[in-house]
């Protein structure tokens, strides 16, 4: 007779435990884990390489570099310690010249990452090689039309060179590119990314709210005819329906249909002149136009006043303002915005941008790199890179 | 207020609660008082060339440009550049002793070279410029230390070579120990040390080069010229030790400490603090002179050159330095490289440019001078810094430990919160002694020892004022009964912190807020006696205050020197940085040694010299933008004047406003009525 033994519970591998709680923030438990799976194998790759990456979360960039170096010598195909690595070297300044090797290896073993474009192209820029800095540029917008940051990068190269008149269309469109004015129309509008898929419009019910909210949801979801046709039955029940109608602008927009935008925001705003989403949209559709870009910065300096708990009015606003050449206004507003949110990437931009027009270079081109510091942060691309580096991919 | 005519300063009163005697609201004047009438100047009939009790230098490397050979050392005509430093009334001149071209061949001193660096020494006598010569220094570029029959072996360490060293050493001091330029001798400059990988090998080094330079001249002050915070950061050196032994310390930032502390740019925000930071830091009660003074990399524009350079040379004054040495007097004219390589060592960025033309940075250099010229340090002093930002053992803990990386980041936000609150501030250290200071902040620390709790529970109860932010982890049972509260745990990060005043005025003027901001602890805290000042929302107590003994004690629920520091440093939510500045200055203030002068702009950094019929109050705008300091004193000012001379403006207010420049400073001499 044998009595039955438990099934032995196995402890995770340090590396694992240390991958667990670095993906969960936990920085320093982190670290002692790493550590104690260094201690079982001194040149693991993949726990330099996390090493690394926790370092950089905590902005200590020599000993980032130190582990990330380690990690290419134990492994020269680790693609997630040439991001570390590269991150490390631009983030702790003047260190352009390893830095751009890096990008330019990180270029090779992985030839579509946007990111590793851009910031080579950052590094480059900062060494004094612009014309090398603009091709990386454009290779990164290649890659991905959408790259805010590439577009603002040759905008402020643009500006550089040419003087703010030429730059500004850049910025522009750098601007269109960003995803946070949409982000932001849909925080006024009281909409968040939920994880739920948006109502199906047929499923939607005669309830203004339920209504209401469908048309945001499928707005939200980049599905401008559902949602145009939900403000349909919206406005047939209440032509006055101020949010409808802002909803409805905001579809125009996002159709570039500019001029019946602007119709619906002011018919909105004729019914409501507080309502926020309506001066959101009338603003942006107005900073379109390059002849209304006066009418623009009222728009936003209003926009500014009533949320202001929120950074992109005062950012867009000082856009108008620098196309206007009011350039200490504009200043001082991107600085607003940058105390509101110091993580945003446009503000750091525009703010960048005035910099250079005072002469202030060395200053205009931290708030560059801080804005790369921010947008990486965002990005979580390091765990992408380490998922299929721990997949068995580069 | 601050000075001595008439008699001891009146005591203020020691007000129970913490918080400052309330004055009647006083009317804020933006600019001196309208018309000031001409008064006549109270400046001494002669003025200095310069000020024998703050000397400004600069190092004067070897090699000027990147062609030059290292058998070049000194080989140039330096006339016109001595011409150049007496004329900007400079004090010292650091020259550099290269062992390679000294001693060629093993035991075989080339003579040629020695009289080289007497012609150095002459001239910088005949201009009543004093030298300070630093015998092992690298510049990676003029091969100094490598000797080519050392065969590769570590200068540090190799028992042949520290012999040889020790002769070179005897060698130079002994044919220059009469001389009375020599200033002081300093055995190495950081880029040497920091080829060191013990703490150990390096105090024996020291030791045995201190030594050798006593055994043939006993007096002159030694020194080691490495700060002991960059240093023990690029290597893990910690050459505290060594320096204790000296007559004088140094202090200075690199580029590598910069970026790891306050990464940004040079003329605004935190990095403008960095210098007189390192510098309190390194004060271990030795002179300490702040050196290597320049921006570290080509990156700056010649305005913001010479902006960073006022930066520094004032704030070395208002911080107590024993003088200036900038890092280099002309740029290095380096070969065409593509892609430009930089290594930390490397120095490049001089006060003029490779032709001798003078950079802006050189005018500030000059114009402070005069200007320290006319402050009479031994007839006005710097008021005593009472408060010290306390960085604790865990610094020197190693990986794992995140501490040691943590805790300097945190000072400095606990350093620039005081300064900024205006409270005349230093840097202490676990081992130091306590009572020297009244105030004592440990900002953000994750452990203290039991022994260390133990006195600081003493400091307290023997009338001391202790602020303590929790910093994460488990508290000592002291805790209960110095600061009046029950831990009951960590609640763990928050992504915003909010503020709600249920004692107002207590600990200053607290002002509700809620703003985002990454804590990564808040201390649960249970009642235990003390006052609760503050709340979060939900009331869970954020700040307190108890009495304990003959002292006080705040308690600060969150590290909120370290979200500052992890956060964004350059724009921490203001709320925040009220609140904080709000504690430290009421604490300060209750126990005695608060802000000497009131000043409505916290970027604007005060320093206030006490004199027997005037004082001197020097300011310091740490940001780029312009702004006008309201100063209010105790007592009414009669005049101010510009120290330099000129006509005084009367006052005849206690109020008046300063408008300073973009990094800009001033320089004022106060009368009272």
């Amino acid at each position: 007779m044998s009595a039955k033994r438990a099934p032995k519970t196995q402890a995770p591998r340090p590396l694992d435990l240390a991958e667990d709680l670095a993906r969960n923030g936990h920085v320093w438990p982190a670290v002692e884990a790493v550590h104690a799976a260094l201690a079982v194998e001194p040149d693991d790759p993949k726990a330099l390489t996390l090493l690394a990456e926790l370092m950089l979360a905590g902005d200590f960039y020599d000993e980032a570099i130190a582990a990330a170096g380690r990690a290419i010598e134990a492994d020269p195909a680790c693609a997630p310690a040439y991001l570390a690595l590269g991150l490390a070297y631009d983030r702790h300044g003047g260190m352009w010249d390893q830095s751009i090797l890096v990008w330019q290896e990180l270029a090779e073993v992985v030839p579509d990452l946007v990111t590793a474009h851009v910031q080579f192209g950052e590094a480059l820029a900062a060494s004094g090689f612009d014309e090398e800095a603009i091709d990386a540029w454009r290779r990164a917008l290649e890659l991905d039309r959408s790259d805010a940051r590439a577009m603002y990068n040759l905008a402020v190269a643009a500006l550089k060179r040419e003087g703010v008149a030429t730059a500004l269309p850049g910025f522009r469109k750098a601007g269109d590119l960003d995803p946070s004015q949409d982000e932001l129309f849909f925080r006024l509008a009281g909409i968040e990314d939920d994880g739920e898929p948006a109502p199906d419009p047929a499923e939607v019910g005669e309830d203004r709210t339920e209504r209401l909210f469908a048309a945001g949801a499928l707005a939200f979801e980049e599905d401008m005819i559902a949602a145009a046709e939900i403000v349909r039955l919206l406005l047939e029940e209440d032509p006055d329906d101020a949010e409808a109608l802002a909803i409805a602008a905001y579809c125009y927009l996002k159709q570039e249909a500019v001029n019946e935008a602007i119709a619906c925001a002011l018919r909105s705003l004729a019914v409501n002149s507080k309502l926020q989403t309506a001066i959101c949209v009338l603003g942006i559709a107005f900073g379109k136009r390059p002849g209304l870009n006066r009418h623009a910065s009222r728009v936003f300096q209003a926009l500014a006043k009533v949320a202001d708990h929120e950074a992109l009015p005062h950012v867009m606003l000082a856009e108008t303002l620098l196309g206007l050449q009011r350039y200490a206004q504009a200043k001082a507003s991107f600085r607003t915005a940058v105390e509101i949110d110091p993580s945003c990437v446009r503000a750091r931009f525009g703010l960048a941008a005035v910099l250079l027009t005072e002469g202030r270079h060395s200053e205009a081109q931290w708030q560059v790199r801080r804005a790369a510091y921010y947008d990486t942060k965002r990005q979580r691309l390091f765990w992408e890179l380490w998922d299929s580096y721990s997949g068995g991919g580069a | 207020m601050p000075t001595k005519k008439g008699g001891p300063r009146p005591m203020r009163p020691a007000g129970d609660p913490v918080a400052a005697p309330k004055k009647a609201a006083k009317p804020r004047v933006e600019r001196p008082s309208p018309a000031p009438e001409p008064v006549a100047p109270v400046e001494p009939s002669k003025v200095p060339r310069r000020n024998p009790m703050f000397p400004v230098g600069v190092a004067y490397w070897p090699l000027d440009a990147e062609t030059d050979a290292w058998s070049d050392w000194y080989a140039r005509d330096f006339d016109e550049d001595f011409d150049e430093f007496a004329d900007a009334r400079l004090a010292i001149v650091r020259l550099f002793v290269s062992w390679k071209a000294l001693e060629p061949q093993v035991g075989q001193y080339d003579d040629a070279a020695l009289d080289r660096l007497e012609d150095l020494v002459v001239a910088a006598r005949e201009r009543k410029i004093q030298v300070l010569v630093t015998f092992f220094a690298d510049d990676r570029l003029a091969e100094m230390v490598d000797v080519p029959w050392g065969k590769k072996r570590d200068p540090r360490t190799d028992a042949y070579l520290l012999q040889r060293e020790v002769a070179l050493v005897q060698r130079v001091v002994n044919r220059f120990r009469s001389e009375k330029a020599i200033f002081a001798w300093d055995l190495a400059n950081e880029a040497f040390a920091s080829g060191f990988e013990s703490t150990e090998a390096f105090v024996a080094w020291a030791a045995m080069m201190r030594e050798a330079v006593r055994e043939v001249d006993p007096e002159r002050p030694v020194t080691v010229s490495v700060d002991p915070e960059t240093l023990y950061r690029a290597t893990g050196v910690d050459p505290r030790k060594a320096l204790d032994e000296c007559e004088f310390a140094t202090s200075h930032v690199t580029a590598s400490y910069r970026a790891y502390v306050a990464e940004g740019p040079l003329t605004s925000g935190p990095a403008t603090y960095v210098d007189a930071f390192l510098l309190r830091s390194a004060a271990r009660g030795l002179p300490v002179l702040l050196d290597e003074v320049g921006p570290p990399s080509l990156d700056n524009s010649p305005a913001e050159e010479a902006a960073y350079a006022r930066t520094v040379l004032y704030a070395a004054l208002m911080n107590r330095s024993a003088g200036v040495i900038f890092r280099r007097f002309r740029d290095l004219d380096t070969e065409r490289r593509e892609p430009y390589f930089r290594d930390p060592w490397e120095v490049l960025v001089g006060l003029v440019d490779r032709h001798g033309r003078p950079k802006a940075a050189w005018g500030e250099v000059k114009q402070f001078v005069r200007m320290a010229a006319h402050i009479d340090l031994s007839r006005h002093t710097l008021l005593p810094e009472r408060t010290a930002v306390l960085m604790a053992a865990e610094r020197y803990h190693a990986l794992p430990s995140l501490a040691g990386l943590y805790g300097p980041r945190s000072c400095l936000q606990s350093y620039i919160s005081a300064k900024e609150a205006h409270v005349p501030v230093t840097v202490a250290r676990e081992d130091d002694e306590l009572t020297a200071h009244t105030v004592l902040i440990v900002p953000s620390v994750f452990s203290l020892s039991s022994e260390m709790w133990e006195r600081l529970a003493s400091f307290v109860q023997n009338g001391g004022s202790l602020v303590y932010s929790y910093g994460g982890g488990e508290l000592d049972p002291v805790v209960r009964e110095v600061f009046g509260v029950e831990f009951q745990g960590d609640a763990g990060a928050r992504r915003s912190l909010s503020c709600r005043v249920a004692q107002p005025d207590m600990l200053g003027p607290l002002k509700p807020f809620d703003v985002p901001l990454d804590v990564p602890h808040f201390a649960l805290l249970g009642h235990g006696g003390a006052t609760v000042v503050a709340t979060d929302a939900k009331g869970s107590p954020l700040l307190t205050l108890n009495t304990f003994g003959q002292g006080r004690a705040a308690f600060i629920a969150v590290p909120l020197e370290r979200a500052f520091a992890q956060g964004d440093p350059w724009s921490p939510p203001a709320p925040a940085k009220h609140m904080l500045r709000c504690v430290y200055g009421a604490v300060a203030r209750a126990a005695g040694c608060g802000a000497p002068v009131a000043c409505d702009a916290p970027e604007v950094e005060v320093a206030v010299f006490n004199g027997d019929s005037d004082d001197v109050v020097l300011l310091l705008n740490h940001s780029n933008d312009k702004v006008t300091a309201g100063l209010t004193f105790d007592r009414a000012v009669g005049t101010i004047a510009d120290v330099r001379g000129g006509g005084a403006a009367s006052i005849g207010d206690v109020s008046f406003g300063v408008p300073l420049d973009p990094n800009g400073a001033a320089s004022l001499r106060v009368t009272y009525e």
